[in-house]
């Protein structure tokens, strides 16, 4: 059984080849074009998926799983057009233009001469799926919340035995997603890009400013919330999210993107984040009275707040959020929703494109006047790096294949001594030109994990922040500054060799020399980059940086 | 002044709030980045 998974239109297009339930390749199309969160149809990703399992004809593929289901969706967008005819004419024209023009179907046709089938999952079961169906467990509580899909934006749903069975709903435009999203443009950062900003910023505000005028917009049943409508324009534009009313509920003008951060858009951010996590804890809470289990798997683009996420320790003894939660990860839940085989084991995040030695060899040879290349044996590739890193290089790292979904973790990063507070202010500044404010990810040996953070399960996928200290209030973190946020949390990465050997060893080598196998570890890209997916774009932005040192394969590469 | 009735300063300042807004919206309007698909 061959399928081919499929996400695009919203943000982060993504393409994924699954064979007999077991996940072969995954790959986002912004990789391919170099366009952040790129939503359109995922023409590069599904050329490389389609080669990387070694299908020369498409319609060997069984059946393509499209993410979402484009009726439903129309019902939506319509239904809320028709509030506002006049209004949304012109969206509602280039809605149903690229509805019936630029339809799954129409564009597999086009670009890759498929003629077979296409099922549609909808968005919500397709990230409730690939959160469950790649969790560790049998029986757990599904919480999926994002910006919207085709009507929900939120779900509870029982995963039992490999069924899903959705519990509860919330329909747009009740949307936490999209109010979270609405105030980042607010406050002058890229929505559905910018979150991760806000995010960062909440811990240098007050929340308490801006907290009631922000909760008051919601009205609550005991199980389910309404947004007040009359501060959005979400009904019916795609630009401006918000209206007057809003700036007049806060007292607040909008931040344009050039403006200084000021302590009232911290306090906003703060009063964002308090908010989310209030309302996400009511929805674990109804989800543990819903299902009684102790397991809970989290889906869709918000269950990228690590810092909401580790609440659901407060009702569940364990969580699991999988590598790409948001809509990229939901082409892969979409193809193991419709596989009615036995459950395979896909936690497996590194499922992008690798490259030989050969292929790299013969890159760098083209270099030769720029570089110095070392080629080392393995196990000297770890000493001499660790090494490096001991003296407080930056190394980018490049190995294997590259992951799947937002998160670096540990084949296309940059690599950086935790342990002085000022590298962190080189890696913001001077190597990815961002705002000074954003904190950095220590990786960690899962094994020596518990001795520095407060932590109580693996995470293999960055996903969760914890403390970075324990619960005897040691304040460890000082060992770790340019790893920690000003709160004294860590999105800490646990790393076990099973799930990525070079990089689990080279973290044994760096605690050989530093007595803590913990590293800091941030995305291979510079400002407004995506992540580095080739050897040839490695080299690039390593030329064009202060990168201090690059690794590809075994090869250790310095600048002349 | 009886209760919710706004004073004469509380009105000035709205309508200087309203202004700037409707100025940064414009602003934000001519730009790109701002476009959150929700359709």
């Amino acid at each position: 059984m061959i399928q081919l998974g499929i996400s695009a239109f919203y943000h982060d297009s993504a393409a994924c080849i699954v064979l007999d339930g077991k996940v072969i390749a995954a790959a986002e199309e912004e990789r391919f074009t170099e366009k952040k969160h790129d939503h359109s149809f995922p023409v590069n990703a599904i050329a490389y998926v389609l080669s990387e399992a070694g299908i020369q004809d498409i319609n060997e593929v069984n059946e393509v799983c499209w993410y979402e289901d484009p009726k439903v969706k129309k019902n939506r967008v319509l239904k809320t057009f028709n509030k506002r005819f006049f209004k949304t004419f012109r969206n509602r024209c280039r809605y149903l233009y690229s509805y019936y023009f630029n339809s799954p179907k129409t564009l597999l046709r086009k670009h890759f001469k498929y003629t077979g089938k296409v099922t549609h999952t909808g968005h919500h079961l397709s990230h409730a799926a690939f959160s469950y169906l790649t969790s560790p467990y049998k029986n757990a509580a599904i919480l999926t919340v994002d910006g919207v899909g085709e009507w929900e934006t939120i779900t509870i749903s029982k995963g039992s035995n490999d069924k899903i069975e959705k519990l509860l709903s919330i329909d747009f435009p009740n949307s936490l997603g999209m109010l979270y999203s609405t105030v980042t443009a607010y406050l002058g950062f890229k929505p559905n890009e910018g979150e991760y900003k806000v995010m960062g910023l909440a811990p240098f505000g007050d929340p308490k400013i801006y907290y009631d005028k922000l909760n008051s917009i919601f009205s609550h049943t005991s199980k389910k919330f309404t947004i007040d409508q009359k501060y959005f324009t979400w009904e019916y534009s795609d630009k401006v999210m918000y209206k007057y009313l809003f700036a007049e509920l806060l007292q607040l003008l909008p931040r344009l993107p050039e403006e200084p951060i000021k302590q009232e858009h911290k306090d906003l951010a703060a009063a964002l984040q308090r908010i989310y996590e209030d309302k996400f804890e009511r929805l674990l809470k109804t989800a543990k009275n819903l299902v009684k289990s102790p397991n809970i798997v989290l889906g869709g683009g918000c269950a990228y707040n690590g810092v909401a996420n580790v609440l659901g320790y407060k009702y569940f003894k364990s969580v699991y959020i999988p590598y790409a939660p948001s809509d990229a990860g939901s082409a892969i839940g979409a193809c193991l929703y419709n596989y009615k085989g036995e459950r395979k084991d896909n936690s497996n995040p590194y499922l992008g494109p690798e490259y030989s030695n050969d292929e790299v060899s013969f890159l760098l040879s083209q270099f030769s006047d720029k570089i110095n290349v070392k080629k080392l044996p393995e196990e000297q590739l770890f000493i001499q790096t660790a090494k490096l890193l001991n003296e407080q290089n930056i190394i980018a790292w490049f190995q294997g294949r590259m992951e799947f979904g937002a998160r670096a973790l540990g084949n296309r990063s940059i690599l950086a001594s935790p342990r002085d507070a000022s590298m962190r202010d080189k890696l913001n500044m001077v190597i990815k030109k961002r705002e000074g404010f954003r904190p950095f990810a220590p990786s960690v040996t899962a094994e020596t994990a518990s001795k520095w953070f407060n932590i109580n399960q693996s995470v293999p996928y960055m996903n969760i922040v914890v403390k970075a200290f324990d619960e005897d209030g040691f304040a460890r973190f000082t060992k770790f500054p340019a790893a920690t946020h000003v709160d004294g949390t860590c999105r800490v990465q646990t790393v076990n060799k099973h799930q990525n050997i070079k990089y689990y060893l080279l973290l044994k080598e760096i605690g050989k020399l530093s007595g803590a196998e913990v590293v800091l570890n941030t995305s291979f890209n510079l400002k407004d980059q995506t992540i580095t997916r080739t050897p040839n774009q490695a080299l690039k932005r390593f030329l064009e940086s202060d990168i201090d040192f690059l690794v590809i394969n075994n090869m250790l590469i310095s600048k002349k | 002044m009886s209760k919710g009735k706004k004073s004469k300063e509380e009105l000035e300042r709205q309508k200087k709030l309203e202004e700037e807004f409707q100025k940064k919206l414009k602003e934000l309007q001519k730009r790109d980045p701002f476009v959150y698909k929700n359709f």
